[in-house]
């Protein structure tokens, strides 16, 4: 059984179609990217598997629980955990404080504030924050944000962790380096989910790539054959056939 | 018509009327919150102003309160505009609770030098058409409270021409949407905010006016009507003049019945208790923009 | 609102707490009835800011209608002694524990709110309770009640004194605690934190039923000291208010920066009234409006600039005026 399934997700907002029927399938200690142009759906999917709107129609399970109707708490303490695409830290917070938070409340066992806060900083340490672990959150650089949006991922001590656009706006050698980091927590067992414009990250990271175009899955499959397919290449396109993904603007 | 039904219809007639006046008074509280972002706890005191005025004019000048109307409505616009001007444009980017401070001290100051210089001795206006009522069929229609929802349909409908066709309103809705774009734009934005409150002002002394012919005046009076501004911008939506017209006008209904059916002690618990149900249900009133209220 | 998270005073800051606390007990022994009378009005307001900080300050959500707590906290000791004759402390227990009732009941409906909306709708339930107040027989309706006279004043004094103690201890321990942790992270981005594994509501009603508790005290303490209790006496705004002020001044999200908001503010309002019963509540507004204007960040602020008071007066209106 795959960790997680999502069995025809759709989400009406009025007449708009925002995701169409899509099932996807994560299988434990996966890596699956998930890309499509701008306005494909791919955040609002991440939102009705967490919880954060309901779907319209649809199902998903993970780890074998039934998540439609459960509110986002109880579904980041079965171990499933997601970054914004624009960082959320608590910005008054020291960034061990804010990794601190997760760690208390991911369920069973809860540690308690002194545990959580030595917990804080090994996970720190992990994303390479160590250093800035006493500072407010809101002295943070964009990349040490991202560090910090996963820093607090990590501490739910997750199964699977939805990444939404962790490295957009970073240079090449940050992604470099984002792409090291990712490798590493996919070694602790951790499935992912990694949704991507930066094609390069994708393609190096995942095992399986999906893409959606208009909220619906027009492909699915390794990352080479899935970004040399027709239909991929149109969508990001039109019907421009010289070029495909790869050497598209993000 | 049977007496039950004749009281029944009185009522709403009533309720109506009064809403009127509601109405008048909510209007320039919903325009400073729906535009500026602040929440006028000193609405009422300006109200409170322009029932002074219009009692000052009246007793010493001999002036008809509602020819005087223009005159109540130009002083609290001559006051509202450096008011918010060089002292609530200081604070005006800084959070809610900010403002809504800044307005409670402005609240106490205004209540508390009316204290000073006139007393709490309750003023009245009566001018010789105060008793008067219009017949119509059984129904007793009292003419100041005519005159009341009349002017308020009056106001509400200039102001929304202002607001929607005009260049300030223009330029009012613009600064409300996106200060920053509209100061990139070149509107003068210390001013529109300035004029928006100034008018805003100018309804609430108006609304003063009104209130004058058929209510007591005394400094502490305007507590009840900054109370009455937050429910019918609760009910109406905020920032929409239509709103806040429909808003007063339940309240006055919801109010004159609930005076009818329980007594006359009940009045604010309905209209809270209406107001936190609507709070839940629909919070952005029945014409106002859903928004995402991120606390 | 600002809190850098909490710090750790250590062995000198508790030194000094328990050296404060030691002064204060004195201070019946050592000063007339006039300052005990003053200073245990400045306690009261110093408990009303800390506890209008748990749920204000620490968890962000703006209570306008915290007075609703005051009120049932004096009527409900007031009833008690009255009618059933009980003694003062039970009543006053049974005071705060049915604010906390009271508080998660309603806490339950209006904290789903934000906001404006949860400034309103928190206002609009004080003034329902005002006004059912006035109709109900048992409260004295509009006329109030008269509570039995108590012997001695000094314990009012007392009284309020532990009040704001566990007042202040509550804000110390609050945000060091776990509860602490989610309801920061409520007030920094309720989103985030439910992502995280925090279900937000559990904890507002907590910051909100512990800040109901202490207005009850108050209130409780309120209606025995001036023996006589009518619905728009305890059911008034102008308490929240004053609690504002005083908690946004000395600091908000801190322990001891409403208790200090308060002392300040307090003393200058007794000074105001000595100079001029007429004028101080003019003297008052003017003094907020000035506050608020050029020193919004409050004390904190003007203890930490010092020097350079004014460039950071001039910095604080750059970003806050337009």
């Amino acid at each position: 059984m795959a960790l997680l399934e999502g069995r025809g997700l759709t989400k009406l907002f009025g007449r708009l179609v925002a995701v169409d029927h899509v099932d996807l399938a994560v299988e434990p200690g996966e890596i699956v990217g998930l890309i499509g142009p701008n306005g494909a759906g791919k955040t609002t999917l991440v939102n009705l598997i967490t919880g954060l709107e309901a779907p319209t129609d649809g199902a998903v399970t993970f780890d074998g629980h039934p998540l439609r109707g459960r509110q986002p708490p109880a579904i980041a303490r079965l171990g499933l955990a997601r970054t914004f695409q624009i960082a959320q830290p608590f910005r008054t917070m020291t960034v061990r404080q804010n990794v601190a938070v997760p760690a208390l409340f991911r369920g069973d066992p809860a540690p308690g504030v002194a545990a959580a806060l030595r917990e804080a900083d090994a996970v720190l340490e992990i994303v390479g924050l160590g250093p800035k672990r006493d500072l407010p959150a809101r002295a943070l650089t964009t990349p040490d944000l991202r560090r910090l949006e996963l820093a607090k991922a990590l501490a739910l001590r997750p199964r699977l962790m939805l990444l939404d656009e962790v490295m957009a706006g970073l240079t090449p050698t940050e992604v470099d380096a984002a792409m090291e980091m990712l490798r590493r927590i996919n070694a602790r067992g951790i499935a992912l989910v990694v949704i991507e414009h930066v094609l390069r990250a994708v393609m190096g990271l995942s095992h399986r790539v999906v893409v959606l175009h208009h909220g619906r899955k027009i492909a699915e499959g390794a990352p080479a054959q899935v970004t040399a397919a027709p239909e991929v290449i149109r969508a990001y396109l039109g019907a421009d056939q010289d070029a495909g993904p790869g050497s598209a603007p993000p | 018509m049977s007496a039950a039904a004749q009281i029944a219809l009185q009522n709403a007639v009533n309720g109506l009327l009064i809403g009127g006046t509601y109405a008048t008074v909510a209007v320039g509280f919903s325009l400073v919150w729906g535009t500026l972002n602040v929440v006028n706890i000193a609405h009422g005191a300006l109200v409170m102003l322009g029932a002074y005025v219009t009692y000052w004019l009246f007793s010493l000048y001999h002036i008809d309160p509602l020819l005087a109307l223009p005159l109540t409505g130009a002083a609290l616009f001559a006051l509202g505009y450096p008011l918010q001007r060089f002292v609530i444009n200081q604070v005006i980017r800084a959070s809610f609770l900010i403002t809504f401070l800044l307005t409670f001290g402005l609240d106490l100051l205004i209540t508390n030098l009316a204290l000073a210089a006139w007393t709490a001795d309750i003023r009245s206006v009566t001018t010789s058409y105060s008793g008067w009522s219009l017949a119509a069929g059984p129904l007793a229609l009292p003419v100041v409270r005519i005159a009341g929802l009349g002017i308020a349909v009056l106001a509400a409908g200039l102001l929304h021409l202002l607001m929607t066709r005009s260049r300030l309103g223009g330029a009012i809705r613009a600064t409300a949407s996106d200060l920053e774009a509209a100061r990139l734009m070149g509107i003068p934005t210390a001013h529109v905010y300035a004029l928006t409150f100034a008018i805003a002002a100018a309804t609430a002394g108006i609304a003063g006016g009104l209130i004058s012919l058929s209510f007591p005046i005394y400094p502490a009076m305007g507590a009840g009507y900054t109370l009455i501004a937050f429910v019918v911008c609760v009910l109406g939506g905020l920032g929409s003049v239509p709103g806040a017209l429909a808003g007063g006008l339940i309240l006055g209904l919801l109010q004159t019945y609930a005076a009818w059916w329980l007594g006359p002690n009940f009045d604010n618990i309905v209209a809270f208790s209406v107001l936190i149900l609507v709070l839940l249900v629909r919070p952005a009133g029945l014409f106002g923009r859903a928004r995402r209220f991120r606390g | 609102m600002r809190g850098q998270g909490p710090h750790r005073p250590g062995a000198a800051g508790a030194i000094l707490a328990a050296a404060a606390l030691a002064a204060a007990l004195a201070v019946p022994a050592l000063a007339g009835t006039y300052y005990v009378r003053v200073i245990t009005g400045i306690f009261m307001f110093g408990l009303l800011a800390s506890g209008w900080n748990l749920i204000g300050g620490y968890t962000g959500y703006p209570d306008f209608g915290a007075a609703a707590f005051i009120g049932i906290g004096a009527y409900t000791t007031g009833i008690l002694m009255l009618h059933a004759h009980l003694a003062f402390a039970p009543a006053l227990a049974a005071g705060g524990l049915l604010s906390i009732a009271a508080a998660a009941a309603m806490g339950s409906v209006l904290l789903r709110l934000r906001g404006h909306y949860f400034a309103i709708a928190s206002l609009g339930f004080m003034i329902v309770l005002q006004q059912l107040a006035a109709n109900l027989e048992i409260t004295g309706g509009g006329s109030g009640m008269n509570l039995p006279v108590a012997r001695n004043f000094t314990t009012f004094y007392y009284w309020t004194l532990a009040a704001l103690t566990l007042a202040v201890a509550a804000g110390y321990v609050l945000p060091r605690s776990r509860a602490g942790y989610a309801i920061a992270a409520i007030r920094e981005n309720q989103d985030a934190a439910q992502v995280l594994g925090i279900a937000p509501l559990p904890y507002k009603i907590l910051a909100y039923a512990a800040s109901a508790f202490f207005f009850g005290i108050a209130g409780g303490i309120y209606a025995y000291w001036f023996t006589f209790v009518d619905p728009p006496t305890v059911f008034n705004v102008d308490f929240t208010i004053q609690a504002i002020v005083m908690t946004l001044f000395g600091g908000p999200g801190t322990a001891l920066g409403p208790l200090a908001g308060a002392v300040v503010l307090k003393s200058l309002d007794v000074l105001l009234t000595n100079i001029s019963v007429f004028l101080h509540n003019v003297f008052f507004g003017a003094l907020v409006c000035l506050l608020v204007i050029f020193a919004p960040r409050g004390l904190a602020e003007i203890v930490r600039a010092r020097g350079g008071l004014i460039e950071a007066i001039r910095a604080d209106l750059r970003e806050s005026r337009i």
